[in-house]
């Protein structure tokens, strides 16, 4: 354990080599790009290899060579990157590829206001791909939680062998703060499973009864086959629609079913609240301090802080929200996060707060849009 | 206990080096915790830099990121003088590098006025330390925290050939009265 004072882009580096990450390949973006000049320093010190690549096509695809290499494999990029990303996420969806992208949300559509903060990639990073998929999206507010949710990404993606984005922000990349840097053992660090049978009993797609396949990498002796077609366990191409139903029902079940190892929220005075505000990221900080401006004056209002952004879990926002008249969703955005609430809480009105600011929303903005409906 | 520490000054002068040391100071060196972040123009030199530091004695004391009610302020350049008082509170402690800030509407408040440059340049021999002369006025007049603190937050960030002029500077803002 070691206390510092780095900043949150830092602190999602210094999460990733705590999980045991070995191999980072990215191409540089404003405001992910000192996420690997960090590493390029630091990842080498632990046996490590940071690669800058031509572009972000090519350097996801490099992380996903990586993981199957067997080693635990990142990338960082923003919007404009990510977009080129979303195709090979794809793969990585299909093949059962563990692999963290940390994207570094900054404004847009196209190159948008670089350098700015946002937060109105919330959809792209669950939907940007292709097909039929869930890919675990978690959002710190912190620089703690950066390090932790980072650790936590690598753990998912290890142990349910799937693509996980951190998704941050432009205000949480460059926040400096105390944090506690855990080591292994003060933290949870899980690694993949591997094959227990011998080489010629190896299904490289056969799951366990926990839905997750036994993953052998490149040179174990296994045969392995990365496919990116529709496959039986032998990981051979059927288009039939059973081994297509059976594939895409697995691949989403393995998610859902751990839901509980994925979904996360933190609740700030909602028990006694009439009033309830969500929100998340760089936003949610301002709306702390929104809720307890409000609290002072007498308002009783709470707020639900996600710390996961898909999949997200009905109840644990239902069942916070029960004594609640109406929820407002605090987002830097048009609103995009308050469509799913609406669809989960059905015993309150679900307001909007899109807060469209190139800076940290203020606490100001989020008191006076609850004020509006008291 | 709860700060919130305001530092306005021009690209070039140290600004954000001298967020980080503060920063450093309390958070590892004092068992704090902080919250900084920073504003700054896109040039090297020139256009106006800015850190906000929130420092506490527990997480939960910080919430929002970015200054509110400043109690320390320093200007080490004068950069929206006026303005920056709708986030500062009535007793604040307000420093003003005088090198530069000649007129300020603080006359009647907590202010100090002390030409940091020409300190810098009289006691250690170049205005490039005045950031430090002033991180060690703030530190002393304020009591925010202990000398010993920002010293060892010095070594750990300023580059071992530059350690000893930074600290010369910092003990000529610490002796300030």
């Amino acid at each position: 354990m070691r206390k510092a004072f780095i900043s949150g882009n830092m602190a999602i580096a210094e999460g990733a080599i705590i999980a045991g990450m070995k191999f980072f390949a990215g191409y540089p973006i404003t405001p992910a790009s000192d996420i690997m000049e960090y590493l390029v320093e630091r990842l080498n010190e632990v046996g490590g290899v940071v690669v800058q690549l031509e572009d972000e096509i090519t350097s996801i695809n490099a992380v996903i060579g990586a993981s199957w290499a067997g080693a635990k494999s990142m990338t960082a990029t923003s919007g404009p990157g990510f977009s080129l990303m979303v195709e090979a996420l794809g793969l990585a969806v299909i093949s059962e590829t563990p692999l963290v992208v940390a994207d570094i949300m900054r404004t847009g559509p196209s190159t948008g206001v670089p350098t700015k903060t946002s937060q109105s990639d919330v959809l792209q990073v669950r939907h940007g791909a292709h097909g039929d998929h869930i890919i675990p999206v978690l959002v710190p507010w912190s620089v703690q939680d950066a390090f932790e949710l980072t650790v936590k990404a690598f753990n998912i993606a290890e142990s349910l062998r799937t693509p996980v984005i951190l998704l941050s922000d432009a205000v949480i990349a460059h926040l400096w703060e105390s944090a506690v840097l855990k080591d292994p053992g003060e933290i949870e660090v899980v690694d993949r499973k591997k094959p227990m049978v011998p080489p010629s009993e190896y299904l490289p797609y056969k799951p366990d009864e926990d839905l997750i396949p036994p993953m052998a990498s490149f040179g174990d002796g296994y045969n392995v086959i990365v496919e990116s077609l529709v496959h039986d366990e032998h990981g051979y191409y059927r288009q039939d629609s059973d081994t297509y139903r059976r594939l895409i029902t697995r691949l989403t079940s393995k998610i859902m079913s751990n839901v509980d190892k994925v979904f996360e929220v933190e609740s700030y005075y909602v028990n006694d609240s009439k009033y309830v505000v969500v929100s998340y990221g760089s936003t949610a900080r301002a709306a702390l301090a929104a809720v307890r401006v409000l609290r002072s004056s007498g308002v009783k209002i709470g707020l639900l802080r996600l710390k996961t952004l898909w999949p997200l879990k009905p109840e644990a926002l239902r069942e916070p929200c029960r004594n609640a008249d109406l929820v407002f969703v605090a987002e830097n955005n048009t609103g995009k996060i308050v469509a799913d609430v609406e669809r989960f809480v059905k015993n309150a009105e679900v307001v909007s707060l899109p807060l469209l600011d190139l800076e940290v929303p203020t606490p100001d903005e989020i008191v006076e849009g609850v004020k509006e409906w008291l | 206990m709860r700060h919130e520490i305001l530092i306005v000054g021009r690209g070039g002068q140290g600004i954000l080096l001298l967020g980080r040391i503060l920063g450093l100071a309390a958070s590892k060196y004092s068992g704090l915790y902080v919250t900084g972040s920073e504003a700054y123009a896109s040039e090297t030199r020139g256009g106006m830099s800015r850190v906000d530091l929130i420092i506490a004695d527990s997480p939960e004391d910080i919430d929002y990121i970015r200054v509110r009610k400043a109690n320390i302020v320093l200007f080490m350049f004068p950069y929206d003088l006026e303005g920056y008082a709708r986030i500062m509170s009535d007793d604040a402690f307000i420093f003003l590098n005088s090198t530069y800030v000649k007129e300020h509407p603080y006359v009647t408040r907590r202010a100090f006025s002390v030409p940091y440059n020409e300190v810098a340049e009289q006691v250690v021999g170049t205005s490039r330390v005045s950031n430090i002369v002033a991180l060690g006025h703030l530190v002393a007049r304020t009591g925010v925290l202990g000398d010993k603190q920002v010293e060892e937050a010095l070594k750990e960030i300023i580059p071992e050939k530059w350690l000893d002029l930074n600290m010369k500077a910092l003990r000529a803002g610490l002796e300030i009265r």
